[in-house]
């Protein structure tokens, strides 16, 4: 079983890499929307007398752009896609259990968010002066929540889509609004009021709510409802994604 | 002998289309046997239904003493399987679907013999997509052996293989079956399965149409020759006609 996966996860991600999708979705852009932001805004305050700075502000959200790009568009498509070419049919008559063969791409897709993680660390403390003002392992905490989340809303929409048309319709309605409307790219804080109702809907919100709390060291009683929908949200989707897995 | 597969009235449809209708199968141990008919005739149906790949309407399956449905994991370590569909990875490789293939399997077999038995070992470094029609078709059998199984299911095995290459397919699973492996497999090759299958069954409109030896299905019919026979048995117009 251990070996099954270890074996599964060196061979996925080689194939993983060879695609190419991942590297530029989950690694470049949010170093390159990191950049922009860093140009644009540099060390100023997120407001005026503020005891952050813009960019520290929006570090946390910045982190989700990697697990957006896993969690509903990579995590989906390479499920649905090995469905349609009939290779979980093949998987299905041999002693693998659908459990090890998702268990594989999740861990694949947390290998991109966490290097991404690392990569955006390294250069906004390198190059934007970022300080992480909260307790580290808080964060850590808090990124590993909406990780699992997200990520579980892409293993629903990947393990029980009828076919592959289907999974990347449903993937790109998620991804997109989520990526844009969310606050993982265009800052949460620059949105005009209404947009901001709109937002606070998106489930990667409420994430991204929890790792600015825990990256600027705000009080942690703020995060309870968005922590709760985390976990409600991850559950109902685990849940969904195991009972109903269809191998073909 | 013991049985090693039993179905008992398997009956499968789509839609309205009937694809296998109250079919009765028994496979002995160490035997090999031959699904026959014409296209369409629901070979393939039959197969999957029993493998569980898809759902019968109807009927009992039992490979090994077990049922496909609910003994999954067990049974399969046991099972070889070859689909008539080759499905893989779009960039995967042939060593790499074999070592994910060796680590699915508590007994597997040396996939590097295998490759080299069946003559694709040079290919080893190639992605799957890119080898020749009948390479690929001796990977998935190779594949399907890498279990060290007790029973294989080979879907239309020599389809696509040069006459060379037919010879030392077959040559390599008599031998397998030499040391007890049961094989079920779908062949149009008929001068193969008369040599080598021990039981056939013959498919016609997914109803069994005759079910015995080579040598029986000769004698009932009113041909000298296997291939006559087995055109007789499995030809839709003839004995449609027939039955007016
Ligand atoms: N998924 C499906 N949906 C609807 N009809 C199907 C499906 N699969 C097979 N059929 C039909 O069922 C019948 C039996 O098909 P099957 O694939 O079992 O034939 P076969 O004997 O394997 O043929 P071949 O020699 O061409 O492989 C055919 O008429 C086919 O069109
Ligand atoms: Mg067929």
């Amino acid at each position: 079983m251990m070996r099954t996966f270890r074996i599964m996860l060196k061979n996925e991600m080689k194939l993983s890499l060879r695609d190419m999708n991942m590297v530029i979705f989950a690694i470049c852009i949010p170093l390159v929307v990191l950049m922009i932001l860093g140009v644009i805004y540099g060390n100023k305050p997120a407001f005026p007398d503020a005891e952050y700075t813009f960019l520290e502000q929006s570090f946390g959200a910045l982190t989700t752009i990697a697990i957006c790009a896993g969690g509903v568009m990579g995590l989906p498509l390479v499920v649905s896609n090995y469905r349609s070419r009939k290779i979980l049919k093949r998987f299905k008559v041999t002693p693998v259990s659908p459990a090890v063969i998702l268990a594989v791409q999740v861990v694949i897709y947390m290998i991109y968010s966490v290097a991404s993680l690392i990569l955006l660390y390294i250069v906004s403390a390198h190059f934007f002066g970022f300080r992480m003002g909260g307790s580290i392992f808080a964060f850590l905490g808090g990124y590993l929540l909406v990780m699992l989340s997200i990520f579980s809303i892409g293993m629903m929409v990947g393990g029980i889509a009828p076919n592959s048309q289907t999974a990347s319709v449903i993937a790109s309605l998620l991804y997109f609004p989520m990526l844009i409307f969310s606050g993982a790219t265009l800052p949460y804080e620059a949105m005009p009021g209404a947009l901001q109702k709109i937002a606070d809907i998106l489930p990667l919100t409420q994430g991204i709510k929890i790792l600015k709390a825990t990256s600027l060291g705000l009080p942690i009683e703020n995060t309870f409802v968005p922590m709760i929908v985390m976990v409600v949200l991850a559950v109902i989707c685990i849940g969904v994604s195991l009972c109903f897995f269809k191998w073909e | 002998m013991n049985e090693i597969i039993s179905v008992k009235r398997l009956s499968k449809s789509y839609g309205g289309l009937s694809a296998v209708q109250d079919l009765n199968l028994s496979v002995m141990q160490g035997t090999i046997f031959g699904l026959l008919g014409a296209n369409g005739a629901g070979k393939s149906t039959t197969i999957e239904c029993m493998l569980g790949t898809k759902k019968p309407d109807t009927g009992r399956v039992s490979i090994l003493g077990m049922n496909p449905f609910r003994q999954r994991k067990q049974l399969f370590e046991n099972v070889g399987v070859q689909f008539q569909e080759a499905n893989y990875q779009d960039k995967v490789t042939v060593v790499e679907l074999c070592q994910v293939t060796q680590s699915l399997y508590r007994h597997a077999a040396d996939y590097e013999e295998l490759l080299k038995k069946f003559g694709i070992s040079h290919k080893a470094k190639s992605m799957v997509k890119e080898l020749s029609g009948g390479q690929r078709q001796k990977l998935f059998i190779v594949l399907a052996l890498i279990p060290q199984p007790k029973v294989v299911f080979l879907d239309e095995l020599t389809t696509g293989l040069d006459a060379k290459a037919r010879r030392e397919v077959w040559k390599i699973l008599s031998d397998l079956k030499g040391k007890g492996l049961t094989i079920f497999l779908t062949s149009h090759f008929m001068d193969k399965v008369e040599a080598l299958c021990d039981t056939i069954c013959i498919l016609r409109k997914g109803k069994a149409v005759f079910y015995g030896t080579v040598k029986e299905a000769v004698a009932d019919s009113p041909y000298d020759k296997f291939e006559d026979a087995y055109l007789w048995y499995s030809d839709e117009e003839v004995n449609d006609d027939e039955n007016i």
